[in-house]
């Protein structure tokens, strides 16, 4: 299990709860610690009374800890910064019976062999921006593709995960725009490791070699591509970290056959794809939610808030989204299709698209006035009243705020 | 010592968007900079101690050494005023008029103005310098920007919005932007060097935190972003690795490269593979709440060692790990910590604390934050469970790790191929 070494002490004093562990391993920040520089300004605080070994005390949990509060050194960990909390309460460290192991084990409890300890580098794509890219004037290219091609396209990313939460739209707009690259010879680097990455490919025709060097990049050399690590067909992909950001290349990509065809998909135009149509979901979703009289007091970034939140669900034609007498719980927004209100079987009312339904339940949870029948392919937008009453607390509220704006706008004279 | 005026470079150029855009200070924190002279007791090698009538008095040997007696005091002030630490060009007027009207950050300082020394950290367009003003001899870190790789990166927009963000903002537990200028090759930002260094470098060292430890820092993180997102400023970059000490162990949250202004949603894919939430990597959008759930990650790593959807075989696997949602947490977890991990660590913005109807009252009122007495947490009244060891004076940067040095010149003339690209420097 993972032990803590922390040099400190507990800033909320419960010392009777203290985690002690014994079978620590020490570690060696002790000599940085012991350093005394001889310009030392003795800039700390209440450390004057004691040599700096009892501020730190190597593993300071179990040395220090026990003794917080009272000795000069340990005086700089152990005052409460909160000391209301009697001993014994929330903070407890529970581990105190668990077996202690070394920290950097293979065999702790939870802790990922070879996890990274380095410091973390961030990662960006461009800056894009919906509106002031006028999504309007922007159209993703298309490059049309036989219907076996698109069958194993989609077969080729459908378990990427840049892809397998993409709706149908998103998912076909981003097919159509990938584009043919053909690798005319053997021995082309397709990509090559410690590059910048802009484009994700898919193996229609061929197949590559893959190498990685340990130094992270192509090196020069006979034997700079390092170690071939694998080998990619048809139906096979990489690269798609190019899609999320401008990421090094892990890997170079060298063609093996004299005559080879890739398809290729740049970063930019897959992720204006998606944001615009993400955007423009968004906005309708906002738009259609100005239309609820339920809702029309909800500030704007109120209907943000729910846009964020709504859930895209998809219904075949006949299928029942509400049944009269259930007990309310959702609010939806028809994004697509027709359905069909019925009550006693009768019908009594059409939606369509921009139309909403069931938000009574976002007041309570009343049984259904009626049944919800889909006409034709349906998508909805759903969101539940306990999350509409999370994000926005108790519904009465806002529409006491409308009946608040209402009245204020109402002539003296008008009932 | 040379008189200060004489040294005085005023550079100043019209910035009315950057005076236009000053927010006020946080509500913990709203006393007009000049009625707390006290408050400079946070950055002890001040000059409060040296004469207290004088915030802002000349460079002198006082400043650079500090009185161990007056400093055992610091805890007992409210020291939570960070905009009132010495400017390195030291304009006395400058703290005796509003805050509004002395963010003038623009060209503010050049090269001359200060003695470069060690390097404190690198990243991926330039470095981090230690500095020391050679106007009141005082020590701040000075990041440097190469322009070239800025727009070769493509980031010019998120470097824009850094400065403008950090300029916005004054609060304890966020680092302070001094000034900025430019030369014909990089971009520099000179800011509170902060010496205790990085969280990283203590949590590696530690493993990982016992429960209070971890919920300090974590509830000092909270204030920040409490802040942040009252000003309509996204972070996106939560990580140890961006939270410094300072020399009584309060965090400071450093490194604005991704904040930006966003009352509702944004949409470029940026952070650390680690802490994205998964409608950043799904690009759906994303509004603050993602900040929210790098809280979740962050305090995960604090109490583990590890983040929740680490994977040793690539990025593109932590992806799929945080699509998939899926967090195991160790038995040695508190249960208020797993309660409130689990509700910051949720794909589902109904769900997600800090998103809810209560904004970040929800987080700071969850269980296991219940020993936190948050006015007096904001005054840094209540004392940090870990004091660097700094034994040198203000300038001792012990605590960070060492890097090897470049020898660039920094300063240089000559053609200057982007320097439109970035106005407000």
């Amino acid at each position: 299990m993972a032990q803590s070494s922390f040099p400190g002490t507990n800033p909320f004093l419960d010392t009777s709860t203290r985690e002690k562990s014994p079978n620590i391993q020490k570690i060696s920040e002790d000599e940085e610690f012991e350093v005394t520089s001889p310009t030392d300004m003795t800039f700390r605080r209440a450390n004057a009374s004691g040599p700096s070994r009892d501020i730190f005390g190597g593993s300071a949990f179990a040395e220090g800890g026990s003794q917080a509060g009272t000795g000069a050194g340990a005086s700089l960990f152990g005052r409460s910064p909160f000391d209301s909390g009697p001993p014994g309460g929330a903070n407890d460290e529970e581990d105190d019976e668990q077996p202690a192991a070394l920290p950097t084990g293979t065999a702790q409890q939870g802790f990922p062999n070879n996890y990274a300890l380095g410091r973390r580098t961030s990662v960006s794509a461009e800056s894009l921006n919906p509106t002031s890219a006028g999504s309007d004037s922007w159209a993703p290219p298309h490059h049309p593709k036989s219907e076996d091609q698109l069958a194993r396209l989609k077969t080729a990313v459908s378990g990427n995960f840049l892809f397998s939460h993409l709706d149908d739209d998103q998912f076909k707009t981003v097919l159509d725009a990938l584009v043919e690259k053909p690798i005319p010879a053997k021995g082309i680097k397709v990509i090559s490791q410690g590059d910048a990455g802009d484009y994700f490919y898919i193996v229609e025709k061929g197949h590559f070699d893959i190498y990685i060097n340990a130094a992270g990049s192509v090196q020069p050399g006979p034997d700079g591509l390092g170690n071939k690590v694998g080998t990619t067909g048809p139906g096979g992909s990489f690269g798609e970290l190019a899609l999320m950001y401008n990421a090094p290349r892990a890997a170079t990509v060298i063609s093996t056959d004299a005559k080879s065809t890739l398809w290729a998909l740049d970063r930019i135009t897959f992720r204006r794809i998606l944001m615009d149509s993400a955007f423009q979901r968004r906005r309708m979703y906002e738009a259609f939610l100005e239309e609820v009289p339920l809702l029309s007091s909800l500030k704007p970034y109120e209907r943000a808030k729910i846009a964020d939140a709504l859930d895209a669900i998809k219904y075949p034609a006949g299928a029942t989204i509400i049944s009269e007498g259930d007990p309310g719980d959702a609010f939806y927004l028809l994004e697509s299709g027709e359905a069909e209100a019925l009550k006693n079987g009768v019908p009594v009312k059409t939606y369509h698209r921009g139309d909403y339904f069931g938000e009574l339940a976002l007041l309570d949870d009343k049984p259904r006035a009626a049944s919800i029948v889909t006409k034709t392919d349906v998508k909805v937008a759903r969101l539940g009243r306990d999350g509409f009453k999370r994000l926005l607390g108790p519904v009465e509220e806002i529409m006491r705020r409308t009946e608040y704006q209402v009245d204020a706008s109402k002539s003296p004279v008008s009932a | 010592m040379p008189s200060l005026g004489g040294l005085l470079k005023k550079r100043r150029t019209k910035d009315s968007q950057t005076l236009s855009s000053e927010l006020p200070p946080s509500s913990e924190n709203h006393s007009p900079p000049d009625t707390h002279e006290e408050s400079a007791s946070m950055q002890p090698a001040g000059s409060s101690q040296a004469s207290p009538q004088q915030p802002n008095n000349a460079a002198s040997i006082n400043n650079l050494i500090n009185n161990p007696d007056h400093a055992s005091q610091t805890q007992q002030h409210s020291s939570a005023h960070g905009h009132n630490v010495d400017s390195p060009h030291q304009h006395q007027h400058q703290h005796q008029h509003q805050q509004k009207q002395e963010r003038t950050t623009k060209g503010k300082y050049s090269q001359e103005d200060f003695l470069l020394q060690r390097t404190l950290g690198t990243g991926s367009f330039g470095r981090v310098h230690l500095v020391q003003s050679k106007h009141n001899h005082r020590f701040y870190a000075m990041k440097v920007l190469k322009k070239a790789q800025v727009v070769k990166m493509k980031q010019i927009e998120h470097t824009n919005d850094e400065r403008r963000m950090l300029n916005r903002v004054r609060h304890p537990f966020l680092v302070t932007l001094w000034g900025t200028w430019q030369d014909s090759r990089n971009l520099y930002m000179v800011m509170d060097f902060v010496e205790g260094g990085e969280l990283f470098s203590l949590l590696r060292k530690s493993q990982r935190f016992p429960n209070p430890v971890a919920k300090f820092y974590a509830a000092e993180v909270t204030l920040a972003l409490e802040y942040l997102h009252a000003h309509q400023i996204i972070y996106r970059d939560l990580k140890p690795e961006n939270l410094l000490l300072d020399r009584h162990g309060h965090l400071k949250i450093t490194d604005f490269g991704f904040a930006k202004e966003v009352p509702d949603i944004t949409w470029t894919l940026c952070g650390t593979p680690d802490y994205l939430a998964p409608e950043v990597v799904s690009s759906k959008g994303y509004n603050k709440s993602v900040d929210w759930w790098s809280l979740g990650i962050l305090i995960f790593e604090m109490l583990c060692g590890f983040t929740p959807f680490w994977d040793s075989g690539s990025p593109v696997k932590i992806y799929e790990n945080i699509l998939r949602g899926k967090v195991k947490y160790p038995p040695y977890l508190h249960d208020d910590a797993v309660d409130l991990l689990s509700q910051l660590i949720t794909a589902d913005l109904t769900k997600r604390l800090g998103n809810l109807h209560g904004g970040p009252e929800d987080v700071k009122n969850h269980a296991w934050f219940a020993e936190v007495t948050w006015d007096r947490l904001a005054r840094k009244d209540i004392d940090a469970p870990y004091i660097p060891p700094i034994r040198g004076g203000q300038g001792d940067a012990s605590q960070y790790d060492k890097y090897p040095e470049e020898t660039e010149h920094y300063g240089m003339e000559g053609e200057d191929a982007y320097g439109h690209l970035f106005p407000d420097f």
